[in-house]
């Protein structure tokens, strides 16, 4: 039956190009459809009809058609809830295994038109119901359980509304493909830390190297753990302690080194290892046997790293928003 | 084919609750006055007790507690009415079904089919009053429950304002809609099943008998009977007399009507020009007579004449009605006939032979005194109704024995109905085939809307003779004895015989200013009345025919309908689409973007190149000019300086508004300057 559905909604859409990172609601894209309540209100209505002519009473076909009118603006109201909306993507915040998913995606308005009670779905998962304010933006947070390693596509989500009077549902498809990043779930290798490199010493957990420490200025992406507090409150300028060379502390974390024999094992280890000499300040570099990282330093490299631990023998796949647990 | 609904929150679940407990009573609240109490009763206390509920935070009670409540509930509606269907015990169920729908209402479909069961009960108030007090009451209601209906599905709690508007719009919207089904919809005659008009409270009107030792209830009723608008003039009073009942039958104490007679064709009027033409809205009276000015020549296609010229609708009159018809005041039926049908002849001469002896004997000596001469007679019986002792009066002694008798010679005092009767009785003892006519006359003419209305209390009893040649002729006993009473109507009799009579008969001159000030707003009242009813509650199949009709259409015909709805709909998007098109969104710019774009047009007539770009700073562009054409350069230079000011400077609403009248100067200094001259230093 979910494929069935699956299919007709495929088809429906088919027209329609991915969206990528933006889309723009318009008139093309919206769906709209009465709700069970919008059927009960039509069956009463029709049954007000029915009393009107049977009494022939005046006010009673007045106020039927006002209330007909009413119904038939809701559509125009629904539909124009949707109308003219920008939905982006925002940048995920990468998440470690097993841990929930938080995906921002931004939803502006330039019409000057407030919407209100708007829903986002992804499979069974929704968010809302939140409002847009006029010439404004509202950023919407799907709430996701948490997934194994890898790189992920959003599958296909719905944004949809029933205000002002829930008779009546318009909603639209999105393929907006926000970039989710899963890290494996670090696991500590144990006593053996430190990988080792063949031209250096092997890693140790404290301060590297016997070469006296160079002092340079705090640029962002140091380590905390290096700025020197005590200058800081001398002077009241952030300084950092650097390796005097960084050749001579050079931690290389291999893939060969790891003791475990499953790939995903070994790579929550090397995950852990880098979030350990991200923390410590080393500068390190990430061997995999499909991939080399330079050595390298801070939060940036830090995370090209852990990137290459999620993306590793892998192709983005669709997100599985209800997980069997 | 909807993805399953997000986990329900119970607060998010009973957001618009608040409301709906304020807009359901507000909608039950015009039933008050039709239900027994205790549904009044027990729907505040469910309501009530909802909302402390609410407030306190507490769940509702259980589905098994209320589903016994409901069929306590239930039982009591049948016990009260013996059924739970028709308009009272309906009502009583839906209202009953809506405060516990509302007492245990967990969710928010709950709410929603409550609301929508509010509709229902806005509805149901037009059983009972459709005035336009209630229009605009059931207006307010309306609002209120799609206010609430709006709150439920806001998702937030929405400011009070922002959901007035909200409302406000969407009913505002819709009366478009309303206008157009209501005229366009085609309208069939009801009912489509049972038989509504058997539930309908009982109305007055003019009773089908005639009792002259009854009371004059309807004298007393300030309640409006018909209102007429003439389509061209006016008939003068004293010939406005709305033939309703004519009664031939008497037993010697009551007249009653006859309706089993045959129908005949109505008199085709010979001189067109001669025909008053009128339209009469008629409150419902339960009975099939249509009041007709005298003497009645067209009449509307639903109604029949009689053979006794009394005019009858094909069916009772449960609902307000309109008809159009015309009179002819001169021409009397039977005009031209030489002789009246024996038969006819022989019910319009009865008398019960032990009836009135004292009359008999007296009409006997008239007889002997006038021969055949009938006018002579009917004279001398008008004559002595004119002076003493006769006085007319609305509080006669009761009658007792022979009315006829006792009236005439002892109590000598009473209203149309008494003197009618009398005379009827007399001329029939000579010999004079007579019957008596009741309806209406008089009336007020209302200036404003320009109408005549008829109260019950204008109701009126005369007698019509039969005299060959001349056909059934109007006599009018009561214009004998109280010639006020048929020119003025009830007030100049009062003012004549300082007689005590009902407060609202008193109009006209010698009134405080209180008074006048009530009347005039009775007036106005009656007005507003009248127009309401007669555009609004009167449209029926009938009007609707006609309505099609002056555009070359026909409800009865589908085509016609869709041709109607189709212009009807058409042009109201069109409107719709055009007032979107006018309000689209436009980028708006301040006063001094636009005389800086006013400026730049205006130095770039001359010279293209000199136009402002888009990107260009304001002082960097007229820098620019200013080198190219230096006799512009200061009025320029002190522009870009007051226009960053006016832009960028925190200034007081004085201070901007001079500042930007320094820049409208500029500018003007700007476009005076001849531009064809070439720039003096150039040359230098």
């Amino acid at each position: 039956m979910a494929r069935v559905r699956d299919d007709a909604i495929r088809w429906i859409t088919r027209r329609h190009a991915h969206d990528g990172q933006a889309a723009r609601l318009g008139r093309d894209r919206i769906y709209i459809l009465p709700t069970r309540a919008g059927y009960t209100l039509l069956g009463i209505l029709l049954v007000m009809l029915l009393g009107s002519i049977n009494y022939s009473n005046n006010m009673a076909f007045l106020l039927t058609f006002l209330l007909v009118g009413i119904g038939h603006n809701a559509m125009w109201y629904t539909h124009r809830n949707l109308l003219g909306l920008q939905v982006a993507t925002l940048p995920v915040p990468p998440v470690f295994a097993g841990q929930p998913l938080g995906i921002p995606l931004r939803l502006s308005e330039t019409d000057g038109r407030a919407r209100e009670a708007l829903v986002l779905r992804v499979g069974n998962r929704a968010t809302g119901p939140f409002p847009v304010p006029g010439r404004g933006a509202e950023t919407a947070r799907l709430e996701l359980s948490g997934q194994p390693r890898g790189l992920y596509r959003l599958p296909r989500q719905r944004l949809d509304t029933r205000y002002p009077l829930g008779i009546l549902e318009a909603w639209t498809w999105l393929t907006l493909t926000p970039e989710i990043v899963v890290y494996p779930d670090p696991i500590d290798p144990g006593a053996t830390l430190g990988g080792t490199g063949e031209d250096e010493a092997p890693a140790s957990t404290g301060h590297a190297g016997d070469a006296p420490d160079q002092i340079r200025p705090y640029r962002p992406g140091d380590p905390t753990g290096r700025i020197i507090w005590k200058a800081f409150a001398r002077s009241g300028k952030l300084h950092v302690r650097e390796a005097a060379s960084g050749q001579g502390d050079r931690l290389w974390l291999e893939w060969d080194a790891m003791p475990a024999p499953d790939t995903e094992t070994r790579l929550s280890m090397l995950c852990h290892q880098v979030l350990a000499a991200h923390a410590e300040g080393r500068f390190f570099g990430l061997r995999l046997p499909d991939q080399t990282l330079e050595p390298g330093q801070g939060v940036s490299h830090r995370d090209s790293c852990l990137r290459a631990l999620a993306g590793f023998r892998t192709e983005p796949i669709e997100l599985d928003p209800e997980p069997r647990s | 084919m909807t993805p399953a609904p997000t986990p329900a929150d119970p607060r998010a679940e009973l957001r618009g609750l608040d409301l709906a407990l304020v807009a359901l009573p507000v909608a039950a609240l015009p039933h008050v006055w039709h239900q027994p109490l205790w549904i009044t009763a027990l729907v505040v206390l469910a309501i009530a007790t909802r909302a402390w509920l609410l407030a306190t935070g507490r769940a509702a009670p259980s589905l098994a507690a209320m589903s016994l409540l409901a069929l306590i509930a239930g039982g009591l509606t049948f016990a009260q009415f013996g059924t739970v269907f028709g308009q009272e015990a309906g009502t009583a169920l839906l209202l009953v079904m809506i405060a516990f729908k509302l007492l245990e209402t967990r969710n928010r479909r709950d709410i929603v089919i409550a609301l929508f069961l509010g509709y229902f009960v806005v509805v149901t108030t037009y059983f009972f009053d459709q005035s336009i007090l209630i229009a605009g009451y059931s207006l307010l209601a309306t609002a209120l429950l799609t206010a609430a209906l709006i709150q439920v599905h806001a998702g937030r709690p929405l400011p009070r304002r922002q959901l007035a508007r909200q409302a406000g719009t969407m009913l505002l919207h819709a009366l478009p809609f309303m206008l157009i089904l209501f005229f366009v919809f085609p309208r069939v005659e009801g009912p489509l099943w049972g038989d509504p008009q058997r539930e309908e409270s009982a109305r007055t009107g003019l009773s089908g008998e005639l009792n002259p030792g009854d009371i004059a209830s309807l004298l007393q009723d300030d309640s409006t009977a018909l209102r007429v608008e003439f389509t061209d003039a006016v008939p003068p009073p004293r010939a406005q007399y709305w033939r309703a009942l004519v009664m031939t039958d008497f037993d010697g104490r009551r007249w009653s009507a006859d309706e089993n007679r045959s129908v005949i064709e109505a008199p085709a009027p010979d001189d067109d020009d001669r025909v008053t033409r009128y339209t009469a809205t008629l409150e419902p009276t339960r009975a099939r007579y249509l009041p007709v000015l005298d003497y009645p020549v067209a009449l509307p296609e639903d109604a029949e004449l009689r053979a006794n010229h009394q005019v009858l609708r094909d069916r009772r009159i449960t609902s307000r009605i309109q008809y159009s018809a015309g009179a002819d005041l001169v021409t009397p039926p039977g005009a031209g006939e030489t002789s009246l049908d024996p038969q006819e002849r022989a019910r319009a001469l009865h008398l019960p032979p032990s009836a009135a002896p004292r009359s008999r004997a007296e009409v006997a000596l008239w007889r002997a005194t006038h021969g055949d001469d009938d006018r002579a007679i009917i004279q001398e019986a008008l004559r002595r109704f004119a002076g003493e002792p006769y006085r007319y009066t609305l509080q006669p002694p009761r009658l007792q024995d022979d009315t006829t008798d006792q009236f005439l010679f002892e109590t000598q005092a009473g209203y149309c109905e008494h003197y009618a009767s009398a005379f009827a009785v007399l001329m029939r003892a000579a010999g004079i085939p007579t019957r008596v006519v009741t309806g209406y006359q008089g009336g007020a003419w209302q200036t404003r809307g320009e109408y005549l209305r008829l109260r019950n209390a204008d109701a009126h009893a005369w007698n019509e003779v039969w005299l060959d040649g001349e056909g059934w002729v109007r006599v009018d006993p009561t214009a004998a004895i109280a010639p006020e009473r048929i020119e003025q109507g009830l007030t100049g009799l009062a003012r004549d015989t300082g007689e005590e009579i009902p407060g609202f008969l008193l109009r006209g001159e010698g009134l405080s200013w209180l008074q006048r000030a009530r009347f005039g707003l009775e007036d106005w009242g009656d007005f507003v009345r009248f127009r309401w009813e007669s555009w609004v509650l009167a449209f029926d199949p009938e009007r609707q025919r006609e309505l099609f009709a002056r555009l070359g259409l026909d409800p009865r015909d589908w085509r016609s309908v869709l041709i109607a709805l189709g212009v009807g709909f058409g042009s109201l998007a069109l409107i719709a689409f055009v007032w979107i098109w006018l309000r689209r969104p436009r980028q708006r710019r301040s006063p001094a973007d636009r005389l800086l774009q006013r400026l730049s047009d205006r130095i770039a007539r001359h010279d293209r190149s000199l136009a402002r770009q888009a990107h260009e700073p304001v002082d960097a562009w007229t820098r620019r000019v200013g080198r190219a054409r230096p006799d512009l350069a200061q009025p320029l230079t002190t522009f870009a300086r007051v226009y960053n000011r006016q832009r960028f400077a925190p200034l007081t609403p004085e201070q901007r508004k001079d500042q930007l009248d320094h820049l409208r100067d500029l500018l003007r200094q700007v476009s005076r300057g001849k531009p064809a001259a070439p720039p003096a230093r150039e040359h230098a």
